[in-house]
């Protein structure tokens, strides 16, 4: 945080300095009681029971029993879990990679001296604010194959003859279920990147071009080097996002065709409330903490040492 | 800034695909629901409607009990943000404001419970609806929302009320002002903005939800939005007509909320990365 005092001593002037300390102290606590009493009860104490259940045969409607590491040692056997991580790379990987260049180009464009800059902001900024689970329903009518409209555009564009099986192919799908998440995705970047863009000065480029330097050099040496914090900062967030997006392939494939875009999320659910497995499917969701933990170590680092809202 | 007339019509004709590529989802919701049932069956798609008719919006009245999934996800979100927001101020304020031990690391845990996802919660969450007797009552998701809703407000809002001046509180102090006086005339209306925008920001968070909704209700009168929405497809048989109505309903309200906070929202974000 930035302000280290929060006023300076001259501003209290009747009272002794150390009972000051410990009244604010008791009123910090006392005013924030509700908010951690209920962030206790309700998220950290069914967390941990949710951990001590991983380590167990709990099924929903059963007792359960310690088993140990079982849950965990029998996803290491097992492919279809393997597969889920492979996936999960994929769709996360690619999924990312895209939404920070396009979110980039997207910054990029709105940066510039355009007409009507904050009407086209507002435009672009729309697919991140509808609820994602419209998003998912319109993009899986987008992709129908029976009076779908996207093949039918890449058809009247004689890019291909016959509607695609965006969904229905192992090999097609993924792509699909990415390009949804990249359509969601985009004007988050893209906003806060712009954000970042609008902080680096005009005299920089000016001093630039009076130096010489074309668009290219200004691009790599002044504005790169401008956004690169809020950049990886954003992509670190989204990241955490991507990783663990549920809605978006459940709707969409129930991680199908043949296990193609069976991510981690979707199997946990898949475990836990089709096959029942409570322990299992926990233990699913805890194979991601450590990866979790170390992105979200990430931006907590970053962000409190600016004291810099994630959002 | 000069630019070339080349570059000009480069720049505007790349920002004219990204539109589109950013609206025509958009517009194809709107084109199919204002269709009739035969015109969206068609093999080919029809790229505006023969006769815009609202057939679709009266199937979802009729055939689909969307005014209770309405109804429940308004109560569901007003609760929740209220309550949220009144909690997460208290103790935003703490945070930004008061010096005390261990504020690093009640600022770390806010952030953490923040970025949580939801796909790890979710198990613990049901079960813990569950022995609480709530399972299958939009009461389960209210109590359950504020697990997303009040780590957010409180992180916008420290950034918010970091932003006010130490001055201003001094000397309402000095003038003989107590702190939680100065809190509450001072400090609070000096963020209303930013308190209005986080209170609706946290609605549309939880009017968007699906997740929790599908793991703790099955009972269709207490289904909230997004579960009406996938109710609308059973099997492979997808009614397109009333979902993508349904889904230009259920986007109005959060559009024009975004609409409204944006401002302030932007402004949030950028208090923070610009530094």
């Amino acid at each position: 945080m930035t302000h280290s005092k929060v006023y300076p001593d001259a501003a209290v002037p009747r009272r002794a300095q150390p009972s000051k300390a410990r009244q604010d102290g008791l009123l910090a606590y006392l005013l924030m009681s509700p908010a951690l009493l209920y962030l206790l009860v309700v998220m950290a104490v069914p967390f941990l029971w949710a951990l001590y259940t991983s380590f167990t045969d709990k099924t929903i409607g059963a007792p359960a029993h310690f088993i140990g590491l079982q849950n965990y040692l029998s996803l290491l056997t097992d492919p279809g879990f393997w597969q889920a991580v492979r996936n999960t790379l994929l769709f996360t990987a690619g999924a990312v990679i895209a939404k920070v260049i396009f979110g980039m180009a997207m910054a990029l464009v709105l940066n510039q001296n355009i007409r009507f800059r904050n009407f086209f902001r507002v435009l672009l900024f729309l697919p991140w604010t509808i609820p994602s689970i419209v998003s998912v329903f319109t993009w899986q009518w987008l992709y129908s194959d029976v009076g779908g409209v996207l093949s039918d555009l890449l058809m009247r564009l004689h890019l291909i003859e016959s509607p695609l099986p965006w969904l229905a192919s192992p090999s097609l799908a993924m792509f699909s279920v990415i390009l949804v998440n990249v359509w969601r995705g985009v004007p988050f970047v893209g906003i806060a990147v712009l954000a970042g863009l609008q902080s680096i000065s005009h005299d920089q480029h000016e001093a630039a071009m009076i130096d010489g330097a074309g668009m290219l050099a200004r691009f790599r040496h002044i504005t790169l080097p401008g956004v690169r914090e809020v950049t990886l900062l954003t992509a670190v967030i989204t990241t955490i996002w991507t990783l663990n997006d549920f809605e978006i392939i459940w709707l969409l494939t129930r991680g199908g065709p043949a296990n193609a875009t069976q991510v981690l999320s979707t199997l946990s659910y898949t475990e836990g409330f089709l096959n029942l497995h409570i322990g299992k499917a926990i233990a699913i969701a805890v194979v991601t903490l450590p990866a979790l933990i170390w992105l979200i170590n990430y931006v907590t680092r970053r962000s409190l040492s600016d004291s810099n809202p994630a959002h | 800034m000069k630019t070339s007339p080349f570059q000009q019509t480069l720049l505007y004709l790349i920002l004219a695909v990204m539109v589109v590529c950013a609206l025509f989802p958009i517009y194809w919701m709107l084109n199919t629901s204002l269709k009739l049932p035969q015109e969206v069956y068609n093999i080919a798609p029809t790229y505006f409607p023969k006769r815009v008719v609202f057939t679709a919006y009266q199937q979802l009245v009729d055939k689909f009990q969307f005014l209770v999934n309405i109804k429940n996800s308004v109560i569901v979100s007003v609760v929740v943000s209220v309550f949220s927001i009144l909690v997460s101020m208290l103790a935003a304020y703490a945070i930004s404001k008061l010096q005390f031990k261990g504020r690093g690391m009640i600022s770390k845990l806010i952030l953490y419970a923040y970025l949580m996802p939801h796909a790890v919660l979710f198990i613990p969450l049901y079960i813990f609806v569950t022995t609480m007797g709530l399972s299958n009552s939009i009461w389960g998701l209210i109590v359950i929302y504020p697990t997303i809703t009040i780590p957010y407000a409180t992180w916008m809002l420290i950034s918010y009320f970091g932003s006010i001046p130490v001055a201003i509180e001094e000397a309402a102090m000095i003038d003989g002002c107590s702190r939680l006086e100065a809190m509450v005339k001072i400090v609070f209306p000096l963020a209303a903005p930013g308190i209005a925008a986080t209170a609706i920001f946290a609605f549309t968070l939880c009017w968007s939800e699906y997740l929790y909704a599908l793991v703790v209700i099955s009972d269709s009168a207490q289904k909230t939005v997004t579960l009406g929405l996938s109710d609308m497809v059973v099997g492979d048989v997808f009614s397109w007509g009333p979902l993508m109505g349904g889904s230009i309903v259920a986007s109005i309200p959060v559009v024009i909320m975004y609409l409204v906070s944006s401002r302030y929202l932007v402004g949030g974000m950028t208090l923070g990365s610009v530094k």
